[in-house]
């Protein structure tokens, strides 16, 4: 066990800010963590609980969603629900027994490559001292 | 309490204003659910038992959408009824409330938050109720011990779907948790823990506290834990609660910043 | 509007729950539990919760079907009815009344198995009659008689609750009785210890204190050895066997050749985990033995139903509360149905067909003419052989699918077809009505009047909820009139209810039982002996209802077929939650159908990576008997060299797999072990 431990993150991005927004910290050449793998959905509101269970489930250690910031939403009000289930989820998750710190949402614009950059640094580091996600260790004693 | 009620709601048949009383009947026994449509009958009608009449009065109304029934209905009953109004699987003008409040003992045997319905027939609310258990041992668990604890507890899962069942609100023609994708299927217990999480979180802002879904538990899992919590959890962020007043939106579902 | 619920009990397995069907002016909408209902308190598996739908389901007959040039037709009751008396009359005739075998129900009523056997005797004059326990519990039912004088389950259900110990052994409690296996869950939260022996890992694995995996049927040898670290260790309850039973010494003898060594090497279970599971069982105050088919369904059943019985009176676990050698039912009404003789050896009340004295008192009561043979009848699997050697030349199948359920279906169906005449009464046209003569339309639970016995003697009502459907009359009625129609006048009854008053009058064991006592009671466990008996919780407390328990020394025989150099592997069937028996009732359910919709077989990952097989891949099982193709389904539930198939699938039947050996007392068949070889057809 003297591998270092590399957490993986699972990030729902938002195809009009947060994905474009990642994509602009692509262009511009801005270095983040190459730990995120990157689902890019139509809005954020489009993820439901079911998915963020089933990439902690599958194996992630973390999971980022990223939006854009209220009042720019695409579909008008779509972020506004985004952040109210995230906030009840975070508080299940946290009863379950899963530090609340693993789910994280932000609010990211097409502009901002520079905050999608240092966001996913800020949230590596965070998951990589809170240590691989409780329930890896469950799916591999279920085979 | 069981007379006057037996006389009110006998009143309610005889002069026509109802054409049933949904209630509890003593048979062989036990007490079912049963609509009393004859005031000759109502002598059977008792209020020992507890089942979920609101889910029962959803089923009726959607056998016959035009007829009039009355209720007896307990603090959750009514709850969940308004509940279900809210997402329009129950028309309320089709329903006659006959309320009734729930003894201490009840009350303490369901951790109930608010054992009365709005206005009773019969009986008195208990006044200054305040449950007992807050779940503080619960909450004292660190992050580590509280996945041991649900581990332990959902390893024993049978996968009945009773919880979902037997709850008033779970009305969905299509349930998420028989969904493959999330869920495999015929597995035993379901994958830890996602299947229980799908039903807690679906009820947040829905879960009306009734305990049927602890109570149609095979195993014993401690399933109003989780419901409490989040009951307490969406007062605390957006000062909601269920089944107060039809005109109350879930607050996860508006559009509204908070 | 009229809505009711009407309260009745499960027709899927042994543990008896009552719940409410509820019913919308007339039409079964859904089930409500009951909270007053002491087995299941309100709570229920999946299958109780979804009851309804294969009542209503398509494939429902409603109407008889006579064949006609290889093809079924409707007919008329009157119609299907003359057809069969006139070919029951001429068989009867031509090839006497030892040509006949009729196979009766653990699904139907009390009732029902009681007139099918009625029938048997007084009509055709015949003991060719059993049914399906012949292929589950047969050998409890001799194993526990011999050592105990009563086949039936010692204890009761809610006892569980407050055990200290449980041995569980051949028994997927969670999955097969989970109301059972609910209240064992419970009982270890409040610290009872749990022993499980199970070449699988089920779920109750990971509740279990001990879990020891032996080698299917070695069942003997394990159970020899937690005895002889039990005498060794001085954990003997010497009180117990001096004063309540006879030949200890004989079995000490026996049991002294299993030192934990010798067992570890016959069942492959370390021999620290036998001399564990030894001491946790020999110090509990109050341990309860539960087993069910891993233990009956071999070529030893009753050995290791007699082992079972020696291991719980040498501890004194006997006769007590929360103790006792507890057999678990598969089917609701199993119980029932072998209380009220459809068995080729007993009477109602297994009173012995060979008793003059009892031959004469049913002779009489169901004004016959003929005398009953005193000869034993034939039993399922040999009615099956007889059939295919020729000497069989009319089935009568009420409620069964031999065509699914026995073992090496192959030789079932050659047997079948070689039939002069084959009538079949089911509600379902099942794999084995596609080969009838004549289908006659019974009900499901949901349209008669009736009452199960559960897996604990329990005595319980069925109620009917619904009018039956199309023409379909319940069953009960259906015998009835075929017995009037064949020229008997002992068959009027105008209700279940006057059926069962016949019953308590020829059935000591339900002398006491009426329908007026259970409306008031819910329930009466028997023995139950007369109006003012409140029955019975547990059976042989003070004395064992032959007087002393016997003790029988058993020596270990290994299974019938081993694996070896061309069939490696050892295949072992069962049961799985979501699904009953053969499927006909559960397939057309689609909660369940959805949750496992065809078969499998569980493979160990070491054993499909050695042959290159992938996980949900079609793979072909073998063995001496037949073939089949099934998806492969790789997990470490089963150990290395042994694959597990649940039966209840018809297009990958584990039962053209399985071996017809027989116990040579119990006759019921080896379903639990053979030989078999996997391979891989994909590219």
């Amino acid at each position: 066990m003297t591998e270092e431990f590399k957490p993986k993150i699972v990030g729902f991005l938002c195809n009009w800010c947060c994905y474009a927004g990642a994509d602009m910290a692509g262009t511009s050449r801005m270095k983040y963590p190459s730990n995120i793998r990157i689902i890019r959905v139509m809005c954020s509101s489009r993820i439901n609980t079911e998915m963020i269970i089933k990439a902690f489930q599958t194996g992630a250690d973390a999971v980022f969603i990223g939006g854009c910031h209220f009042g720019d939403c695409h579909y008008v009000d779509g972020n506004y629900r985004t952040k109210k289930r995230i906030d009840v989820l975070k508080r299940l998750l946290s009863h379950m027994g899963i530090e609340q710190e693993r789910l994280r949402l932000e609010w990211v614009s097409a502009a901002e490559g520079e905050k999608f950059s240092k966001t996913m640094a800020e949230f590596t580091d965070t998951i990589t001292s809170l240590g691989p996600s409780p329930l890896r260790e469950i799916k591999e004693e279920a085979i | 309490m069981e007379p006057e009620l037996r006389d009110y709601v006998g009143e309610l048949l005889d002069s026509g204003t109802v054409a049933g009383v949904l209630a509890l009947k003593d048979e062989l026994g036990a007490v079912k659910p049963y609509l009393f449509t004859k005031n000759n009958e109502i002598g059977d009608l008792v209020l020992t038992s507890k089942y979920p009449l609101a889910s029962v009065m959803s089923m009726l109304q959607k056998e016959d959408p035009s007829i009039k029934l009355a209720i007896v209905c307990r603090g959750c009953d009514e709850r969940a009824l308004i509940e279900l109004a809210k997402r329009n699987q129950i028309n309320l003008d089709n329903i006659v409330f006959v309320g009734i409040p729930c003894d201490e003992e009840m009350a303490d045997k369901c951790n109930c938050l608010q054992p009365y319905p709005k206005e009773i027939v019969t009986g008195e609310k208990l006044s200054n109720w305040v449950p007992k258990n807050n779940y503080e041992d619960f909450k004292n668990m660190s992050t580590e011990e509280k996945l041991i604890f649900w581990k332990g507890q959902l390893e024993k899962c049978n996968k009945c779907y009773g919880c979902r069942n037997a709850c008033p609100l779970c009305f969905c023609s299509d349930c998420e948790l028989e969904n493959a994708l999330w869920v495999k299927h015929g597995r035993l217990p379901p994958e830890f823990p996602i299947y229980h999480v799908i039903r807690a979180f679906h009820l947040a802002g829905k879960c009306v506290g009734c305990g049927e879904c602890e109570n149609a538990c095979p195993v014993g899992i401690p399933l109003m834990t989780l419901n409490h919590l989040l009951r307490e959890d969406i007062k605390d962020l957006f000062g909601y609660m269920t089944g107060q007043d039809i005109e109350d939106e879930n607050p996860i579902n508006t559009k509204e910043e908070y | 509007m009229k809505y009711d619920n009407i309260l009745t009990t499960c027709p899927y397995c042994g543990c008896g729950c009552k719940y409410y069907i509820q019913v919308i002016n007339g039409v079964a909408k859904g089930v409500m539990p009951c909270k007053e209902d002491p087995v299941s308190e309100g709570k229920l598996c999946i299958k109780g919760w979804n009851v309804v739908d294969f009542v209503y389901s398509e494939g429902r007959l409603t109407k008889p079907l006579i064949k006609e040039n290889g093809k079924f037709r409707e007919a008329s009751w009157d119609e299907a009815y003359n057809l069969i008396v006139s070919k029951f009359k001429k068989i009867k005739e031509q090839h006497g009344p030892q040509a006949f075998g009729l196979l009766s129900s653990a699904k139907t009523t009390n009732e029902e198995n009681y007139l099918m056997q009625k029938f048997a005797r007084s009509i055709i004059v015949t003991n060719n009659v059993d049914h399906c326990a012949r292929l589950c519990h047969a050998s409890t039912v001799a194993g526990l008689a011999a050592a105990f004088g009563s086949g039936a389950m010692t204890n009761s259900i809610p006892e569980f609750e407050d055990a200290d110990c449980f041995l569980i052994t051949g028994s997927n409690t969670t999955e097969q009785h989970p109301l059972i296996g609910s209240r064992i869950l419970r009982a270890k939260e409040r610290g009872a210890k749990i022993i499980l022996v199970d070449p699988r890992l089920i779920q109750l694995a990971k509740f279990a204190d001990i879990h020891l995996r032996q080698k299917p049927g070695t069942d003997v040898a394990w159970l020899n050895g937690l005895m002889y670290v039990i005498i060794k260790d001085g954990l003997v309850d010497e009180e117990f066997v001096k004063n309540r039973t006879e030949n200890y010494e004989k079995l000490k003898k026996e049991v002294m050749n299993y030192p934990p060594e010798k067992v570890e090497e016959i069942t492959g279970v370390p021999k620290e985990d036998i001399i564990s599971a030894a001491h946790i069982f020999g110090n509990a105050k109050t341990a309860s033995i539960i087993y069910s088919m891993g233990i009956t369904q071999h070529t030893t059943g009753v050995d290791n139903v007699k082992s079972c019985a020696n291991l719980a009176m040498i501890t004194g676990n006997m006769g007590k509360a929360c103790t006792g050698v507890n057999p678990l039912r598969g089917q609701n009404n199993v119980q029932g149905a072998c209380d009220l003789g459809a068995l080729p050896n007993v009477f109602p009340g297994y009173q012995a067909v060979a008793n003059g004295e009892f031959r004469e008192k049913f002779e009489k009561a169901w004004k016959m003419d003929d005398k009953i043979p005193e000869n034993v009848g034939l039993t399922v699997v040999e009615m099956t052989n007889e059939a295919h050697a020729g000497n069989i030349k009319c089935l009568y199948i009420m409620g069964e699918n031999p065509m699914v359920s026995d073992p090496d279906i192959n030789h079932v169906k050659e047997s079948l077809e070689s039939l002069d005449f084959l009538v079949v009464q089911d509600i379902f046209l099942t794999e084995t009505a596609e080969l009838a003569d004549v289908v006659l339309p019974g009900t499901s639970f949901l349209e008669k009047d009736g009452t199960f016995t559960g897996t604990d003697r329990r005595v319980q009502r069925v109620r009917k909820a619904i009018e039956p459907l199309g023409e379909s009359k319940p069953d009960w009625l259906i015998i009835s009139e075929l017995a009037s129609r064949m020229g008997s006048s002992a068959f009027e009854y105008n209700s279940p209810k006057e059926i069962q008053d016949e019953i308590a009058s020829l059935t000591p064991l339900y002398g006491g039982i009426s329908y007026e006592r259970l409306d008031d009671l819910g329930y009466l466990q028997w023995p139950c002996l007369d109006k003012d008996h409140k029955g019975t919780v547990f059976l042989h407390k003070g004395k064992f209802t032959r007087g002393l328990g016997c003790f029988f020394p058993i020596t270990y025989k290994p299974p019938a077929e081993l694996p070896d150099k061309e069939y490696p592997f050892t295949l072992t069937t069962g049961r799985i939650l979501f699904h009953f028996h053969t499927g006909t009732m559960t397939r057309c359910v689609p909660k369940l159908d959805k949750e496992v919709p065809t078969g499998y077989v569980e493979i160990h990952p070491v054993d499909a990576d050695r042959l290159g097989i992938k996980d949900g891949e079609i793979i072909k099982v073998s063995t001496r008997r037949g073939t089949i193709n099934i998806p492969a389904y790789i997990t470490r539930k089963v150990p290395e060299k042994i694959v597990f198939i649940p039966f209840h699938f018809k297009e990958c039947a584990a039962n053209i797999l399985t071996n017809p050996a027989l116990d040579p007392i119990a006759k019921i068949p080896e379903l639990k072990v053979c030989a078999c070889k996997v391979e891989s057809i994909g590219e």
